[in-house]
């Protein structure tokens, strides 16, 4: 039963994340997408997803809480009460074909391997060239930015 | 219950917002729903084994330098243009082109 309240909860979250009208709101409801699935996660016993969900989750949500009060243009018109109520009762149609629908069949799963055997014996290569990727992504945003703020000066 | 078509219905919301949506920090939202019904979908397939959650961390590390480069440019484009509007600024950028072919 706790599994079909977190799928509702997840989509009626996720459409409201998409169209609220004020950004801060919307963040808060993608805020509310994130603690559901980190909580599907924990029921399911991937502790390791949940705990990374909540850390990159908080990390992405405080960038864009700011980047919303920066950046984000002021609503012409606040959302509603009833279009609020309109976008829960979407939720709540959409999230019924997960509730009640079925395509996986039944996943036979053989190997039993750990969290740190599949990340540094088996992916090892992925993740280091994975770190190597990130910061240089991270080195060029920082230039960019540099860059564009000599620039404006 | 079926986490497959849960995380379809996810899916299928982030492109619509994609897709509909004019804000550029509500298009970043749907880019960061489509990614959690991606990530969803492999560790819910795997859920008690490692490669679930070794695949989750790969795909959210990933996500997350996405991330800092779609914040980056959105910040760019935010100061340049004056708004984070899709259409305002296609509108500025066509008065703009219009205003140079009147010049040539």
């Amino acid at each position: 039963m706790i599994f079909e309240i977190l799928a509702v909860g997840l989509i009626i979250s996720a459409i409201l994340a998409l169209f609220l009208d004020e950004v801060v709101y919307s963040v808060a409801a993608l805020a509310g997408t994130f603690f559901f699935v980190a909580f599907i996660y924990v029921l399911n016993g991937a502790l390791y997803a949940a705990i990374f969900q909540f850390a990159v989750g908080v990390g992405t949500l405080s960038i864009l809480f700011l980047s919303g009060e920066m950046l984000g243009d002021k609503p012409v018109r606040k959302t509603s009460p009833k279009r609020t109520g309109v976008l829960v009762g979407i939720g709540m149609v959409l999230s019924l074909p997960a509730i009640f629908l079925s395509v996986s069949g039944s996943t036979t799963t053989t190997s039993d391997i750990s969290i740190a055997d599949a990340l540094w014996n088996v992916r090892g290569l992925d993740v280091i060239l994975q770190a190597i990727v990130i910061l240089t992504v991270a080195l060029g945003i920082g230039i960019v930015l540099y860059e564009k703020r000599k620039g404006g000066q | 219950m079926d986490f497959v078509i849960l995380s379809l219905v996810m899916l299928a919301i982030g492109i619509y917002g994609l897709l509909t949506n004019r804000q550029l920090l509500k298009v970043f939202i749907s880019v960061e729903l489509i990614a959690t019904a991606a990530t969803l979908n492999f560790v819910m397939l795997a859920a008690s084994q490692g490669f679930g959650q070794a695949f989750l961390i790969l795909a959210f590390s990933t996500d997350t330098a996405v991330s800092g480069v779609i914040l980056a440019l959105l910040v760019i484009v935010s100061k340049k243009y004056g708004t984070s509007d899709i259409g305002k600024i296609i509108q500025m950028l066509q008065d703009k082109g219009e205003s140079e072919d009147e010049v040539q």
